[in-house]
């Protein structure tokens, strides 16, 4: 048994002590080669880790990859894409990235933000960024590195675009909005959940005050039959459009309203084939244009490390596709309020104004 | 096909031995190495069927899972709980059951020693690290002899129950992790217990220097400890000479003086155990703290495992390095070939397809020829 140790311990010692010996030969040809097609500079490589979710989620990580995509088409990038497949793969698929030298890798989603942390610190000459998080040491606290862009979004502008719209349906009774009163539900009370509902709010009291509103929370991001609970309750009290925030649990209160012939507004990426008669629109967090904006500001020199915001002024924001229902002057009223957002004419709250 | 299956050395055919594993391993590699010769060659087809170059793709494979220092170190991690729950579906086989529960034994051995390391953190490792070794060995096997006796006391078909304990784990830690008594309260959203004490974590056994980044852990050591184990026990003790003697066949045991129900539930037990060690090592080499859902089907991999490794200890240990490798390098062929990585999961798919078809057939042509029926594999 001891010396079956000894013998893996010798033999684990001289692969690896082999394997960089080959490293620092092959390594000195690829340095001269480079040196020599200096008239080509070297491309700008960019590297996306998925989360568990895999690249065909229909959310936060296919929109990423879509950024990816399309900046490798738009900017002459060399990309790649790892797909994460259990959370112990996060650590090892950035340090791939990061060993290959990329000059750009970006995690998505706030799943990585200890994966990040750690492999972040231990390249500081290669860029990270990561979609809705910021680099979390192992305690979970929140710890920016010089290396390391946090993508962040505000979420109350696209709550506060889809809220015009809902309520401004509301307000003229159309088809069958006819209780003016608007309803959402969160997953867990956390401040990107609570920013697109106050969002949401403020439309509503500044479109029409007189409007009921009612809120709750599924406690949940993935039991759909929680959502589906807290959406039956809501139109049991009258709600005509039920705006969901609470990813997978949300899905289930947009059923509540599939079932009952009620609306139903998406969130985070474009949820109008979810339910097509019954989600009039979506709260869209532009992940496809972080990614996008990111790596053209690695190719630029322009990369800024630390919390970046996206929103309707660099069009990191947006409503999503409107089902024949939604009256035209709803959609002007939206389009008036972007334009007003973008101006800083509006500036959309981010505190509730009615709590559950 | 079939001149790959011959011209691979079979060995002596000798009549099976209970006694030698290394004969029955020799005797046996021609089909798990020819399956996965046929399996790489579909995959090689598909890859160029999707428009990339085969030649360029398992290239990369390759170089992702043993190209330099740090892969390989990532291959072996991937490789040891594959190697435990492989010996736990394994000891289930050789006894003459279908242990389909080496998920569910593996994530109840995490939970309990995530739960033990993190409840008493601040005890020295000393005294920490065996309570956290025996909380997760013990859970898992506890866990598993309930399907063990539902089996011996009731009848009960232990593959149904196995599955079924699955999902009962399954939920179980959605409600301890999510939002119950196990939920760390800075969890930012994911659901994770708090971190287990410094005491119960497992070094890393690869100084820095040498491999930077390496996230190899003592765990290692465990796993090449309960190969030996096993082997030790299924061919070297009294034990596990009645355990297989029960595999081979229950009526002639029984006819033997050995009963093969208490035989059943210790079977059960001892797989659940080396399921249970898996998880407890994962916990304590890889993530320091458990995440719900964490596995990502360890338990069923190990199935495709043993069966590939016809339950023999070299035998798993290398199906579980292949396998290991695949998982490793297929992110980095996805991430330089452009090939997605679901491929390899399609290569295991054919590898486990094949064994079973040969299984089959080998199983049918015994019963005609009256030769002794083997145990599974």
């Amino acid at each position: 048994m001891k010396r079956a140790l000894a013998f893996l311990l010798l033999a684990t010692t001289v692969v690896a002590a082999c394997s960089s010996g080959n490293n620092a030969a092959t390594s000195t040809p690829t340095a001269s080669a480079t040196a020599s097609a200096t008239a080509t500079p070297k491309p700008i490589q960019v590297g996306l880790v998925t989360d568990v979710g895999g690249l065909n989620d229909k959310s936060f990580n296919q929109a990423a990859n879509t950024g990816r995509l399309n900046a490798e088409k738009d900017f002459g990038l060399k990309t790649s894409v790892i797909e994460s497949k259990k959370q112990e793969d996060y650590v090892p698929n950035l340090t791939t990235f990061a060993q290959q030298n990329y000059d750009l890798v970006i995690a998505v989603g706030f799943l990585m933000q200890n994966a990040a942390w750690k492999v972040a610190k231990q390249f500081p000459n290669v860029k990270f960024a990561i979609i809705d998080g910021a680099p979390a040491d192992d305690a979970g606290a929140a710890q920016n590195l010089p290396n390391v862009a946090n993508l962040f979004f505000k979420e109350q502008e696209a709550g506060y675009l889809v809220g015009v719209i809902a309520a401004t349906m509301a307000k003229n009774k159309v088809g069958k909005a006819t209780h003016n009163t608007l309803c959402s539900m969160g997953g867990i009370p956390i401040p990107p959940v609570d920013h697109y509902m106050a969002g949401f709010q403020d439309a509503i009291k500044t479109v029409d005050p007189s409007a009921t509103i009612l809120i709750g929370y599924s406690n949940d991001f993935v039991d759909q039959q929680k959502g589906k609970e807290v959406g039956l309750n809501h139109i049991s009290k009258n709600c005509d459009i039920l705006f969901q925030v609470a990813g997978g649990s949300g899905l289930g209160y947009i059923a509540a309203a599939k079932e009952k012939g009620v609306y139903a507004i998406g969130v985070d990426v474009d949820q109008i084939d979810v339910a097509p008669g019954t989600v009039i629109t979506s709260a869209m967090k532009r992940v496809d244009k972080a990614v996008y904006d990111t790596s053209s500001s690695v190719k630029s020199g322009s990369f800024k490390a630390g919390d970046n915001f996206f929103s309707a002024t660099n069009d990191g924001i947006a409503y999503g596709k409107l089902d024949p229902i939604v009256p035209a002057d709803a959609k002007a009223a939206a389009d008036k309020a972007l334009a007003d957002i973008k101006s800083g004419a509006i500036k959309p709250k981010t505190d509730l104004t009615v709590k559950p | 096909m079939a001149s790959n299956t011959q011209a691979t050395p079979t060995g002596p055919a000798t009549a099976p031995s209970v006694r030698q594993p290394t004969a029955q391993w020799a005797r046996g590699p021609a089909v798990p190495i020819a399956s996965v010769v046929f399996a790489l060659a579909i995959g090689a087809v598909l890859v160029l069927l999707s428009g990339h170059d085969p030649i360029s793709a398992y290239a990369d494979l390759f170089r992702g899972a043993f190209g330099s220092p740090y892969d390989i170190t990532e291959t072996l991690i991937q490789t040891i709980p594959l190697v435990l729950a492989g010996l736990s579906v394994a000891v289930a086989f050789r006894t003459g059951l279908f242990n389909i529960g080496a998920e569910s034994q593996l994530l109840i051995g995490a939970v309990a020693a995530g739960a033990v390391g993190a409840r008493f953190a601040d005890l020295p490792g000393f005294l920490l690290f065996p309570m956290v070794l025996a909380a997760g060995i013990g859970a898992g096997a506890a866990w598993a002899a309930i399907a063990g006796y539902l089996k011996a006391a009731r009848g009960v078909n232990e593959v149904i129950t196995t599955i079924m304990q699955n999902y009962i784990v399954v939920f179980v830690m959605h409600w301890l992790l999510q939002n119950g008594p196990m939920t760390a309260p800075n969890a930012l959203g994911t659901p994770a217990s708090s971190p287990i004490g410094a005491g119960a974590v497992l070094p890393i056994i690869i100084p820095n220097e040498l491999v930077p980044l390496t996230r190899l852990h003592a765990g290692i050591f465990l796993a090449i400890g309960a190969v030996v184990v096993f082997w030790f026990l299924l061919w070297r003790t009294p034990l596990g000479y009645e355990l297989r003697a029960v595999g081979l066949g229950a009526r002639a045991a029984a006819q033997a003086g050995i009963d093969p129900r208490t035989h059943t539930v210790m079977a059960m037990a001892i797989a659940g155990g080396f399921a249970g060690l898996a998880g407890m090592i994962q916990v304590t080499g890889v993530f320091h703290r458990v995440f719900d859902g964490f596995s990502a089907g360890y338990g069923f991999d190990a199935i495709a495992v043993a069966l590939l490794g016809k339950n023999s200890p070299i035998g798993i240990v290398l199906a579980a390095l292949l396998f290991g490798a695949f998982a490793r390098g297929g992110s980095i062929m996805q991430a330089n070939a452009g090939v997605s990585s679901q491929l390899v999961s399609v290569i295991e798919a054919i590898v486990l397809f094949v064994i079973a078809a040969e299984l089959i057939v080998r199983l049918l042509s015994a019963r005609r020829g009256r030769k002794p029926v083997e145990a599974i594999a």
